[in-house]
Order: structure tokens, then C-alpha cells, then sequence
């Protein structure tokens, strides 16, 4: 079930058609079709911007896309009580850890997967990312009380029992995503892509395989560390039935919770919502736009990649 | 996966099995008798139903204050969005972790109540002092299960009939005598409805048929036609009945047949923003609303006159009823090592002057028989309306595995209302279902 | 790094071989590779195998998790029962459909759109970040604009009025209801699908479109025989992942339709949630999830052999 390393590319018909064009050189109409979807893609948050902006009185009121009398009041309200605040230092918290730890340790095993295999490793790899396809209704209960019975945290013994454990503990809130078994099958397929012919290399000069992996692999892997870094940051963000099990308090709460404080059924409260909801996008788009930059095109890099 | 025989590989199963097994019955999921947080009798935990901003702003300034400086006790209060509650209460129950007081509506109770989980509140009710009992006896049998109190009602929840006063007198109809009965309502829609060709442009009466909401409206038909959802005792159907082909054929009826007078088939209108409502918009001539979204309906439409209907009955019943009764409420963890000290919470709530005050915050219906006097109901003839309705609200049946039940019969009466089954049909389905499920339960 | 060169530059080279890189295989180190794997997998196991096991288990079993006895071991009668439950039969086909919908559509245009996204030009980050907001959006929030954009007089019927068609109740008519939810989806997920492709074409080698340009290749040949192929790891990740996470929607639906009308927009997942925490009945909840689990696998494993089966 693994993809094969790709054959070579077939030559093209034998005449030649025309002179390449210089690589970069675009064409108008693809610059068209890339303005057109992003506008049209943007339109429901351009909305919502409108709203975070609209007096809450008129919300949905009228149908123009510029607020006719735009305020601030909305983010003050999003932001007045602090809970937003604080639950972003918390999700900041809890994302960071993640992106570490799946940064370093799932693009490792990601790799070994792909360039070191080993006795039984294709049925661990399966066995590990097949569990993503268990719905999280029936795996939280369980992850929750393994939480708390967490030995040696919050009041338990080591056996677990006697306290509350990892409950309500930042702690608690990062357990299940301190490694998404999706990456690690991200970055066995990234490095798929590559063969063993430069490990061989190195090897024949001597180097341990740590040092090959960071020295000869990794530089070429920045794409793949940017995107696991975004998807992971994502993920932990957006994610909500698991920090709203396991967290109680105000000081444990995560964005996605603190969002959920403007739902009042039946008396929902549009403005503040769609301005903690622009407000709580924007560390996420920090982190892609900073990220992003690792996505320099192969086409206009000197350097080569195989 | 080539590296395991088949004969490996059924091996390989059964022994996950037998583990995974083993880990169930071995650890985590014995029944767990430990306290709450916060164990001790000087605090409180406290999750508390909704996220509605008026109602996390007076808890949090004016009823923990106040209960704090009256006990001395701490009290930490989390506000849980409706959607929420359940997966959160259940993970907590299953670990041992929930809360002293915890609020839901009177529809999850009895599943509480069945394993044991929440406290028998007879005997506190017992020792109130029988002039506030009695003011606030009609919104009790809503927290009951088989006749024993485990919820307190914070506040009424209840449906009426909102009506357009002006489109009344348009089609020469008389705002101030509106229909008693549903028949009534029924040749007032007809006269109501504006169509445009073949699609209706203003509804001459809209009801809740979104998912949920029109197992809520089929149970009002159903009660102002005389009939009952379950029998008695609680353990089978009783809707499988001519008062219940009475009460779907009515409500199927509105949206099919030669004159549809509804449209907005599975819309959830009542949860629009105010400014979207259809009586607001002039899409809809009269429309079933609760409370809070009627209340809400007239402020966003100051230049109407919008006003609510008392209950109605079908012709050969006698009493009118709506759907309604007991709201949302408080109760007390069984294991709650600070019971006492909860139910002096909940007491503080239930104060006329207290619950007046919150039940005005977020545009309810008071559970106090004597709020009719209070500043609040005077000056609304909305709540007014809905506090005089008050006695003919029918609440769901409060019995083990209700949701469930109710899910089923949800189901089964859209069938009937987008008309891919025939009312009868779809009746004695949803009989079925409902019987199994009970007798499962 | 004290490779020598020469040797190194062969392999680069060489670019890609075709051989696998498992055949390759050396006697020594044959399990620094555990070593790699070991801390991820030990976590993995510890915080999301066990409790998956734990849900197999329950599945064979009764449990409401506010009951105070345990769970009670029941065999496969959970199984049993849903073998003749009309409303799970249902809730598996809308799934098969909403996915097989979601998908090409989402593939097909995250590609496009990651091509022209993948040539740099001033300003590209802002291209691809608007194209990434959707995925990064509170759904919660979103989803209230999109309640408002399908409404009767919302953005969409606005349109069709201006083309002088009759306004549609989208999310409510049961013929309707998924397709609407469906191009929500496919908005919100475009911008993720988009940078891992973004991703994919970065590994792919220059020297193999100047080798194709050298033998004449246009624009679509270049696509066709050197973008496509070294793709192909890339595109069984965001195929797969597609599946995995498009089987299992639920969030979506319980904003937009609340699974109506008619059960139309209520999916497998979105019935195990109601199953495990409106109706507390975690043990039929988790027969009910791994009846789904091995759906999605037979469904990845099928689509995965599609896109490796045919060698170019």
C-alpha cells in the first residue's frame, strides 16, 4: 500500500513545440484564477470582519459588506473580561509543546518509517495511524480517565489512584496531541520521495545515522517540518471536545472554549463572537505566515533536490 | 500486512481482545463512589447550564457575592454552552470528578436519577417555608421523576403563539379576540397567507419543525388534543392514538394539502437573530415562539405590534395546553460532599426577589405564581402572557432514556411533515421504536 | 559533514531511482530505525492506541458512563442490533456520500490552486494565507455566516435573483441539504489540502522539468509526466487524510442542519456522538464507531490502491 518511488519521467512527444518559457514568467490568466478563487474564498470572512465590526443591534440587519457605522465595541466586549486573554496564553501553552514534540519526534519516526524499515515496522506504522480513524466519541472517556489516573500528578499516588491527576492541568489538555499519528504518515510519505542513496553514502564515510538524518535529510525536509508545524498548531487551536472535558476552570480554558461564551442559546451574541473569532485566528496566521516562507520554490532555488 | 500468518494474525486478535476486555472490567470503569472536586463543606463546584451573557453576568456579580459573604463558603461556577453539557457531565460522572451542583434541562434528569447520581431534593423542599413552596409549586413537577424532586427549576420555558396585530386587522380579523382553538388559528392562517404564484411570501402561522423542535411541537398538538405521549407509568407509547393522527394531521396539514398556510419546513426560525425573526421581517403573520425569542421579537421590531395568544385547544377537547413547563434547573451531585451547602445555593436562587431579578435578566418566564405582580411581568405583556399560560404548559415525559425516545419520535414526525410517510403510518413506526427503546431502557 | 563528495553529488544526481527504499535495506542498522520510532510510538500507544482498545472493548459490552457498575458484557448484541438499524444504514450511506462528493472536488481544486500558488511572485504568502484562513476560522463562528449565506434572503438566492431564479431553501430540503453543507466543506478544507501539495511539489526535483523542457515538453506534458508522479506520495497522504477526516464529519453538520432534514445531513459520527452523550450509551456508541472505523479503512485501502496501482 506504499506509494512506489516514481519512475522517470516520460520524454515528451520528440518535436519540439516552442522555446520554454523563462520559469518564472506567469501567465495573465493563471494570475487571474488564483485572484478570483481568493476572493471568492474570502468572502464569508470578509463577512465575518463586518460583523466583528457591526453594533450588535444591526447584526445581520443589512446585507452591505461595509459596516455603515463600524465600532470597536465589539472586541472590547470579546476582550473585556479577560477570559479571552487568558485562554489564549493557555492554547499558546499547549500548541508550543505540541509543535515540538511533533516537529522532532513524529518527523523522526515519519522518517525511520520511510529510509531505516525494520522487522515489523509496516505494522506498526499502519497499526499507529489507522487509530485516527476511531471517532473521538468513543477513545475520550477513556483518554480521560487515563488523565486522571495519571501517576504522580494532581494529588495520585504512583498507581494512580487518590487525586484528580492530569484533570484541569494544562498538562492534561496537550496528552493527546503530543504526537498526531497523521504527521508521522505525512512525513513517511515526504520522505518516500527520497531513496537510500544518500544515506549510502554517508554511510560509507562513516557517519551515524542521528548525523545523516539531521545533516543530510532534515535541510532537505524544511517543507515538510513548516507544514507539520502549521497542521499541528492548527489542530491543537481548533480542537474543542477534548479541552472541554478535561478542563474546569478559567485557568485551563482554551480559545475554542473561551469562544463558546458568546453562544448563549437563544441570545447569541454575533458581534463578539466574530471579533474573538478574528482575534483568535490571527496567532494562527502568524505562525503560517511565518512558516510559509519554507515553501521557496524548488523551481527558482539553485540548489537541487532528489 | 505480510509479516503475519493468517493463523498468527487470529491469534494476534484474540489476544487484543482478551486485553482489551480485561482493560475494561480491570480499570478505570469500577464504580466510583469518590467526593467531588472541592472536598470539603467550605466550597462549591458549581456547572452551570448556558452560556447566555445577561445570565453569567448576574451569577457572577450578584449571586456568588453574595452567597460567598453569606456562608463564607468559595464558590466556582463554570458556565458549560448547552451543546456541552453532556459529553462534559459524562466523562465527569464516569471519573468521579463532577461537580456538587450541576444544571440541565428537565430531560436529562431521569437518566440521572436512574443510576443513582443525583440527590432525592424531597426532603429540602420539604423544610422551605410553605408559602414560597407554594408559590413555586407549578414549575415543580417538571424536576420530578416518579413523584420524587430532583431538580429545581430556575426558571419556565413554554411556547404561545405570537401574532402580528396589524396583519390581523389587514385581513379583518380582530387583534383583541384572537382564536381559542387550533381550528381557529388554522382559518385565521388562511386568510393570512400572502402567496406569490405557487410559494408563500408571508406565512399565516409558522411552528417549530426543526429537528427536535418539531417533536416539541407535535407534543403540544398533541396534549391541546386531549392525548399524552406515554402512558401513566411511563413504560410504553400513548401517542399511537386518534388524538395523535388528530394532532399530526393538523400539523402535517399546515405545510401540504390545497393550502399550505406554513413554510420554513425544518427551519430553526426561533434561534434567528431578532432582526431575522419572520414576524419581525413581516415573513410570517403568527408564529410560535418561546419567551426569550418573543420578548426579543418585540424589542426588534419596535413599530409592530406583536403580542402572544393564550393557549389553545382543538375543538372537542376541553382544556387548552401548550408545550412547556419546568426549564432548565439546578440539581445535586449525589456524591457531592458539600450537599447542604449546595442546596443553600440553590435556595439563594430561588428567592422571590433573586429569581425575579435573573429571571428579567435573561427575558424568562419567573417560576414564582406571585411574579405576576412584579415590575418585570407588568410591564411586559409578552412575559405577562406567558406567566398567566403558565398552568397549561405540558412538559416532556421526565423517564429513563427520554432522549433517546425522543429522537425516535422526532424522526418519525418529520417523515410525516416533508410527507415522504403517511401521518398514521409514521405514528404507529415511531410506536414501535419508542416501545423498544423502553422496554431496552 | 565529511561525506565525500563525489559521492554525494552522484546521488544527487541520480535524483530518484526506481527502486524502494525498503528493498534497500542494510544488515547494519537494521533496527536503528526502532530507535527513531520508539518515543512517537510509545506515546502514540499510550495516549491513543489504549484508549482505542479500550473503545473495542466497550463495544462488546453496556455502559452508560454515569452508571455506577461498570460496564456489562453483552457479546456482539451491540453489533447484532445495528445490523438492523435502519437510521445507521442511513447515517453509513450519507457518509459514503458526503465523502465521495467532498473529495474529488476538494483534491482537484487544492491542486490547481497549489500549482499556480507554488510559483513565486511578490506577495505569494498572501495568496496562500487567504487561501489557508478558512481551515484556521472558528467553525463556530464561520458557520453562522454561512447559516446567513444559504439563507432565504442570504447571499446565494441573492444571486440566482439577479439571474431571475427562484430563491432555494438550501440546508432544508432534503435534496439540497448535503450538497450545501458539502461546498462548506470543501471551503474549509481547500487551504489545508492546498499546502500539503504545496509541500508536495517543493520535493520534486528541477532538473526534471529542465530535462522535459529539453525534450520539449509543453506546460501540460511537464504536469502530466514530471508534477503528477512525484506527487504521488503527497497525493495518497492528502487522499487519505481526506477520507480519514471527511468519514467522520460532524461538527459541520451539527451547526448547519443539526443532521436534517429527514436524517439527509446526519452521519455516522454525527449518530455516535448523540448515541454516547445524548443518549449515554457509550457501548453501542463504540460498536457503532468501529463499524465506521473498518468502513474507513476498506475505503482508504481501495482508493490507495487506485492511486498506486497504476504505474505510469
Amino acid at each position: 500500500m506504499t506509494a512506489p518511488a516514481t519512475s522517470r519521467p516520460a520524454g515528451g512527444p520528440a518535436r519540439r513545440l516552442r522555446r520554454p518559457r523563462t520559469v518564472t514568467g506567469r501567465r495573465p490568466g493563471s494570475l487571474a484564477v488564483l485572484v478570483i478563487t481568493t476572493l471568492l474564498v474570502l468572502v464569508p470572512f470578509l463577512w465575518m470582519l463586518s460583523l466583528a465590526f457591526t453594533p450588535e443591534e444591526a447584526a445581520f440587519g443589512s446585507a452591505r459588506l461595509i459596516p455603515s457605522h463600524p465600532t470597536l465595541d465589539n472586541f472590547e466586549r470579546a476582550w473585556s473580561d479577560g477570559a479571552l486573554g487568558r485562554a489564549m496564553v493557555n492554547s499558546l501553552i499547549v500548541t508550543l509543546i505540541a509543535v515540538v514534540t511533533n516537529c522532532v519526534l513524529a518527523v523522526a519516526a515519519g522518517y525511520a518509517f520511510a529510509l531505516l524499515p525494520f522487522r515489523g515496522s509496516r505494522v506498526l506504522f499502519y497499526t499507529l495511524v489507522s487509530t485516527v480513524a476511531v471517532p473521538v466519541s468513543v477513545t475520550l472517556i477513556p483518554l480521560f480517565l487515563m488523565a486522571k489516573t495519571f501517576p504522580l500528578t494532581g494529588g495520585n499516588d504512583i498507581t494512580g489512584v487518590g487525586g484528580t491527576g492530569l484533570l484541569n492541568t494544562l498538562g492534561g489538555v496537550v496528552l493527546p496531541y503530543l504526537i498526531m499519528p497523521m504527521n508521522i504518515f505525512l512525513a513517511k510519505q515526504f520522505f518516500d520521495g527520497f531513496d537510500g542513496d544518500m544515506a549510502e553514502a554517508a554511510r560509507i564515510d562513516g557517519a551515524s545515522e542521528l548525523r545523516i538524518f539531521r545533516q543530510v535529510y532534515l535541510p532537505l525536509a524544511k517543507p515538510l517540518v513548516a507544514v507539520v508545524a502549521i497542521f499541528t498548531f492548527t489542530g491543537v487551536w481548533d480542537d474543542f471536545l477534548w479541552p472541554l472535558v478535561v478542563t474546569t476552570s478559567h485557568d485551563t480554558q482554551t480559545v475554542q472554549l473561551a469562544l463558546t461564551r458568546f453562544l448563549g442559546s437563544g441570545n447569541v451574541q454575533y458581534g463578539a463572537l466574530m471579533a474573538a473569532a478574528v482575534l483568535v485566528t490571527l496567532p494562527v496566521l502568524a505562525v503560517f505566515l511565518f512558516n510559509q516562507r519554507h515553501f521557496i520554490s524548488g523551481l527558482t532555488e539553485g540548489s537541487t533536490k532528489g | 500486512m505480510p509479516s503475519i500468518t493468517p493463523r498468527r494474525r487470529a491469534g494476534a486478535t484474540a489476544a487484543v481482545l482478551a486485553g482489551a476486555l480485561l482493560l475494561v472490567s480491570g480499570c478505570g470503569l469500577q464504580p466510583q463512589r469518590s467526593g467531588s472536586s472541592g472536598g470539603d463543606a467550605s466550597s462549591l463546584t458549581v456547572w452551570w447550564p448556558g452560556t447566555n451573557q445577561a445570565e453569567m453576568d448576574f451569577v457572577d456579580d450578584t449571586v456568588v457575592p453574595a452567597f460567598e459573604e453569606e456562608t463564607g463558603a468559595h464558590v466556582e461556577v463554570t458556565f458549560v454552552d448547552w451543546a456541552d453539557l453532556s459529553p462534559k457531565l459524562n466523562a465527569a460522572f464516569a471519573a468521579g470528578t463532577a461537580p456538587d451542583v450541576f444544571g440541565h434541562g428537565p430531560a436529562a434528569v431521569a437518566d440521572f436519577v436512574v443510576n443513582d447520581r443525583v440527590e432525592d431534593l424531597g426532603p429540602y423542599v420539604d423544610r422551605m417555608d410553605p408559602a414560597l413552596r407554594e408559590d413555586i409549586s407549578a414549575s415543580l413537577p417538571g424536576g420530578q421523576v416518579d413523584g420524587t424532586q430532583y431538580l429545581m427549576p430556575l426558571s419556565v420555558q413554554g411556547t404561545l403563539v405570537a401574532y402580528d396585530a396589524d396583519a390581523f386587522t389587514e385581513a379583518g380579523l380582530d387583534p383583541d379576540d384572537p382564536p381559542t382553538t387550533w381550528e381557529g388559528v388554522r382559518d385565521a392562517a388562511e386568510r393570512l397567507t400572502v402567496r406569490d404564484g405557487g410559494t408563500i411570501t408571508r406565512a399565516g402561522l409558522l411552528v417549530p419543525s426543526n429537528p427536535l423542535g418539531a417533536q416539541q411541537s407535535f407534543a403540544g398538538f398533541l396534549a391541546a388534543a386531549g392525548g399524552a405521549q406515554l402512558s401513566d407509568d411511563g413504560s410504553t407509547a400513548a401517542f399511537d392514538s386518534p388524538e395523535g393522527e388528530q394532532a399530526l394531521d393538523f400539523f402535517a396539514g399546515l405545510y401540504g394539502g390545497d393550502s399550505p398556510v406554513a413554510d420554513m419546513l425544518g427551519e430553526d426560525y426561533v434561534n434567528m437573530p431578532p432582526n431575522q425573526q419572520p414576524i419581525v421581517k413581516g415573513d410570517a403573520a403568527m408564529a410560535v415562539l418561546t419567551a426569550p425569542a418573543l420578548q426579543q421579537a418585540v424589542e426588534a421590531a419596535p413599530d409592530k405590534d406583536i403580542r402572544a395568544m393564550p393557549p389553545l385547544r382543538f375543538e372537542d377537547s376541553d382544556t387548552p395546553a401548550m408545550w412547556g413547563g419546568a426549564g432548565p434547573g439546578l440539581m445535586i451531585n449525589a456524591d457531592s460532599p458539600a450537599k447542604d451547602l449546595g442546596w443553600d445555593f440553590i435556595a439563594d436562587l430561588l428567592a422571590p426577589d433573586v429569581s425575579g431579578q435573573y429571571t428579567e435578566r435573561i427575558g424568562a418566564v419567573p417560576v414564582h405564581a406571585s411574579a405576576v405582580d412584579s415590575e418585570y411581568v407588568r410591564s411586559s405583556p409578552v412575559i405577562a402572557a406567558f406567566v398567566a399560560a403558565s398552568p397549561s404548559f405540558v412538559p416532556n415525559p421526565n423517564v429513563p432514556g427520554w432522549t433517546g425516545v425522543r429522537d425516535a419520535l422526532d424522526a418519525r414526525i418529520a417523515e410525516a411533515l416533508f410527507g415522504t410517510a403517511d401521518p398514521s403510518d409514521a405514528l404507529s413506526d415511531a410506536a414501535d421504536q419508542v416501545d423498544s427503546l423502553l422496554d431496552a431502557g | 559533514m565529511t561525506s565525500s563528495p563525489t559521492a554525494t553529488e552522484a546521488v544527487l544526481e541520480s535524483g530518484r531511482t526506481g527502486r524502494a527504499p525498503r528493498r534497500a535495506r542494510r544488515r547494519r542498522g537494521r533496527l536503528t530505525g526502532l530507535w527513531f520510532v520508539l518515543p512517537a510510538a510509545a506515546i502514540v500507544v499510550w495516549f491513543t492506541l489504549v484508549p482505542v482498545f479500550y473503545g473495542l472493548g466497550l463495544s462488546f459490552t453496556q455502559y452508560s458512563p454515569l452508571g455506577r457498575t461498570g460496564p456489562r458484557i453483552i457479546g456482539f448484541d451491540n453489533y447484532v442490533r445495528l445490523a438492523g438499524d435502519a437510521d445507521f444504514r442511513q447515517a453509513i450511506g450519507v457518509t459514503v456520500r458526503y465523502t465521495v462528493q467532498v473529495l474529488p472536488v476538494l483534491v482537484v481544486l487544492a491542486l490547481l490552486l497549489a500549482v499556480l500558488a507554488n510559483k513565486p511572485f511578490r506577495g505569494v504568502g498572501l495568496f496562500r494565507s487567504a487561501l489557508y484562513l478558512p481551515h484556521i476560522v472558528s467553525l463556530t463562528a464561520v458557520s453562522m455566516v454561512w447559516l446567513w449565506i444559504y439563507s432565504r434572503d442570504g447571499m446565494v438566492n441573492e444571486l440566482l435573483d439577479l439571474v431571475g431564479l427562484d430563491p432555494q431553501r438550501w440546508l432544508h430540503e432534503p435534496g439540497s441539504a448535503l450538497t450545501a453543507v458539502s461546498a462548506m466543506r470543501v471551503w474549509k478544507a481547500l487551504g489545508s489540502n492546498m499546502v500539503l501539495l504545496l509541500a508536495g511539489l517543493q520535493a520534486i526535483p528541477r532538473h526534471l522539468y529542465e530535462a522535459a523542457r529539453m525534450d520539449g515538453a509543453n506546460a501540460w506534458q511537464q504536469f502530466r509526466y514530471v508534477t503528477l508522479p512525484g506527487l504521488r506520495p503527497m497525493l495518497v497522504y492528502v487522499v487519505t487524510m481526506d477520507i480519514i477526516y471527511l468519514s467522520q464529519s460532524f461538527a459541520e453538520l451539527f451547526v448547519l442542519t443539526q443532521g436534517g432534514p429527514l436524517g439527509e445531513t446526519t452521519t455516522a459520527n454525527y449518530l455516535i456522538y448523540n448515541e454516547a452523550f445524548q443518549h449515554n450509551e457509550l457501548g453501542s456508541a463504540s460498536a457503532m464507531a468501529f463499524v465506521l472505523f473498518a468502513l474507513i479503512i476498506g475505503f482508504s485501502f481501495v482508493s490507495l490502491r487506485a492511486l498506486t496501482g497504476r504505474k505510469s
